[in-house]
């Protein structure tokens, strides 16, 4: 084992004014590490002829996601708007025109108090948000894992230094950089967290502390897949031949510092979309405008969000993802 | 008092007790030994067409009661109705008393005041609330509109003011209408709720239906101004005449793959909230319950055709939706927590309910009679003097926690006697509990 392992045992650092977080040499170097970040992930998309497209802020609907969190409302003309907590929507949309497509998007999700503690959740976040017409999901998982290792090899590259300020471990990454994910089920990881004691749902998402011990037991990035129904949103595709089944996966980083990207193959039929809508107690008069395109025809896709913050608080090996972040919003927390 | 009438209930007994409590479990006591009391002379004429199967049922006291004598050798004297322990877990919340306040809904009558008083003294009763449907699309989150009276957030507080840190819990209701406001998401995520999230004390009511209205959504009367206000969210009609509109919620559209879905979706996305379902009285009852139930739902609620606080149309307060003793005796045995609703006011009722596998009862219409006749105390003394009565009667059935009582305490007019079996005094003490349902066996 070369990684140096997160270790969040010791009480996580608390927030200090905005002031005096810009101006901290920490906040500096995560900055240094995420302009590489973004310039990687830019090249390596270019690469795998995705145009990068600006996404929306605001719509009448926004991805309506999932554990608890709120969508920001907004007076639009006098119509109830949304700030976009996901431009899922809009990815799905824009395959009318573009085949294979990114976003550098900024994200705003009301998540609930309990979730401040987890080191993993800010209020306002950015997604490299990737969306491939007609792939699997198989494609869409391995521009992900491509899309990390490119991503990783460039800071190591280019800043080495800066991680070395921060004392994060180039060694870190070796079994990274080999390019061999593994994979598991959701099944498979909800037995091995049983095994441990952990009362993780098999219904459910991976719970927060659940998700971080599978994170720390592994040396490197690895692939969860097929989510139960009811852990998704409506948009993850069903697998047809097994029922209550997602075609979908999450990355989960090593180390401690969990869930990176979350991915799937989508749902394109209109009727399998207004039903998906209504298990997850939707109302989909809400949904006009997409379902309208869906009817016309949506094409299949595959494609996945990678947390921004989350990749550079995993590049530095810092411990909470505000420190990765210029203006920092902590769940709970009314902060400028 | 706001001169709120309710047509068909037991309105003016429910005031009496509101006002006089447990003393009205009893004929008036200045008349004790001057007035010779049978079966019926306290009685109301009640509309017959207004009775259901549950008011026809009788609770039969056994003469052999082995579990009273369980009761003697523990407590080491003769037990008595004081010793029936009420307290219960109810949908996940520990409750002094099988019983809940239900949902008033949206309808003009319980957002007023009502609904901040009934929180208050449902806080300190320490038995959990349930905040009704539509309130946030109807009269916003955090301040209500003109005339909507209080908000959520206003009657959450309340409650939590009042409710011992042990005990209750509040429960809200989303409807597909208020799935447009994610009030769910808005709770959930509120820093001033946090208390009672962090102690267990939340909870989301998934509401497939309601007694007043099998099959349809919620429905309220609003002036044309409101009607306009309303338009981009319910179906307004002008049907009423007179300057009135009906606004209709949606009934939503389920199957079971949807129920399932969504109640696990509610579980996955609010870890530390509990679960509860309602359904009105359809004839799928059993199934839908099942449904709930094993996808993980901390209760389901049934609401009786005799239920709802709300505005019906008159072809279904007569004429639709399963009774609620016939729905409790579909479902049988439950698989997880049963709650029951529908005009329950009194002990009787109630004892009834429990004894057919509900584990609480919900107070609706009772409680909003008794919050209008005095907003301090009246639910308060409601309660105490439902509690009361429970004690006497599950005593009398020579049980001592609700949980003890079986569909055999029940007995169905009409229905075949049965034959005892021949008489074993010598024998075995045979457990009168039974997994038998119904009483019609």
């Amino acid at each position: 084992m070369h990684h140096t392992d997160h270790q969040p045992d010791g009480p996580a650092p608390r927030p200090v004014p905005l002031g005096e977080h810009l101006a901290a040499p920490t906040t500096r170097a995560a900055m240094a590490v995420q302009q590489e970040a973004l310039y990687a992930a830019r090249e390596y998309l270019r690469g795998q002829g995705c145009t990068e497209l600006l996404p929306p802020l605001v719509g009448p609907v926004t991805d309506p996601g999932g554990r608890g969190a709120k969508a920001l409302d907004v007076d639009y003309y006098g119509q109830p708007y949304k700030l976009m907590t996901s431009a899922i929507l809009y990815k799905q949309a824009s395959l009318r025109g573009f085949d294979r497509l990114f976003y550098i998007a900024p994200n705003v999700r009301v998540e609930p108090p309990e979730t401040a503690g987890t080191g993993r959740h800010l209020v306002e976040f950015h997604q490299i948000d990737v969306e491939l017409a007609g792939a699997s999901r198989d494609e869409a998982m391995e521009v992900a894992a491509g899309l990390l290792t490119h991503v990783v090899r460039h800071v190591l590259d280019t800043v080495p230094d800066v991680l070395a300020g921060l004392g994060r471990d180039p060694l870190a990454f070796t079994e990274l950089l080999t390019g061999k994910f593994d994979t598991c089920t959701h099944a498979e990881a909800v037995d091995r967290l049983r095994g441990g004691g952990h009362p993780q749902s098999a219904d459910a998402e991976i719970d927060w502390v659940g998700e971080e011990t599978l994170s720390r037991e592994a040396d490197r990035p690895f692939f969860v897949t097929d989510y139960p129904k009811g852990s998704r949103g409506f948009y993850d595709r069903e697998d047809p031949d097994r029922p209550g089944v997602l075609r979908n996966f999450d990355l989960i980083a090593h180390g401690g510092y969990g869930e990176l990207v979350s991915g799937s193959e989508r749902e394109a039929d209109y009727a399998t979309i207004v039903t998906r809508m209504r298990e997850s107690g939707e109302n989909p008069a809400k949904y006009d405008w997409y379902l309208k395109l869906a009817r016309e025809g949506i094409p299949t896709s595959a494609g996945f969000g990678m947390g921004v913050q989350r990749l550079v608080r995993f590049l530095t090996g810092l411990d909470a993802l505000w420190q990765v972040s210029a203006y920092p919003k902590l769940p709970g927390v009314v902060a400028p | 008092m706001t001169g709120v009438r309710a047509p068909g209930f037991p309105e003016r007994q429910v005031r009496a007790r509101a006002r006089h409590g447990t003393a009205e479990v009893f004929p008036p006591a200045d008349r004790y030994g001057a007035q010779l009391f049978g079966a019926g002379d306290d009685a109301e004429p009640v509309d017959p067409r207004l009775l259901d199967d549950l008011d026809a049922a009788r609770l039969v006291p056994p003469v052999f009661v082995p579990q009273r004598l369980e009761k003697l050798i523990e407590l080491a004297r003769e037990p008595v109705h004081d010793d029936v322990d009420l307290a219960t877990t109810v949908g996940g919340f520990r409750s002094p008393l099988p019983v809940y306040v239900s949902a008033f809904g949206s309808t003009r009558i319980a957002a007023g005041d009502a609904g901040l008083a009934a929180s208050r003294q449902a806080g300190r009763l320490g038995v959990p609330m349930v905040i009704g449907e539509n309130l946030v699309p109807v009269g916003g989150y955090r301040r209500a509109a003109d005339g909507a009276g209080a908000s959520i957030l206003a009657r959450l507080r309340a409650y939590a003011e009042q409710c011992p840190p042990d005990a209750g819990g509040v429960v809200v209701q989303q409807s597909t209408e208020d799935a447009d406001s994610e009030v769910w998401n808005l709770v959930y995520s509120d820093p001033s709720v946090r208390d009672l999230v962090d102690s267990g004390r939340l909870g989301f009511e998934l509401k497939l239906g309601q007694g007043a209205k099998p099959g349809l959504g919620g429905m309220t009367v609003v002036d044309a101004a409101d009607a306009a206000r309303l338009a981009d969210r319910f179906a307004v009609r002008d049907v009423l005449g007179g300057g009135g509109w009906l606004r209709c919620a949606s009934p939503g559209t389920f199957t079971e793959e949807i129920v399932r879905q969504q109640v696990r979706f509610m579980r996955n996305n609010f870890p530390r909230a509990r679960v509860w379902v309602k359904f009105h009285p359809g004839r799928d009852v059993a199934h839908a319950a099942a449904t709930a139930w094993r996808a993980g739902a901390d209760a389901v609620t049934v609401d009786g055709a005799q239920g709802g606080t709300g505005w019906a149309p008159r072809a279904f307060l007569d004429q639709v939706g399963l009774p609620l003793g016939e729905c409790l005796r579909r479902i049988g045995r439950p698989e997880g927590c049963l709650l029951a609703s529908g005009r329950i006011w009194e002990g009787g009722r109630a004892v009834k309910a429990l004894a057919l596998g509900a584990t609480a009862v919900g107070l609706g219409r009772a409680a909003l009679l008794a919050v209008d006749t005095d907003a301090e105390s009246g639910l308060v003394r409601l309660v105490r003097a439902l509690a009361l009565e429970a004690q006497l009667l599950i005593s009398a059935l020579g049980r001592y926690t609700v949980d003890a009582l079986t569909p055999d305490d029940l007995w169905w007019p009409g229905t075949p006697t049965t034959t005892a079996a021949p008489a074993a005094p010598a024998g075995p003490t045979v457990d009168s509990r039974t997994d038998r349902i119904g009483g019609r066996a």
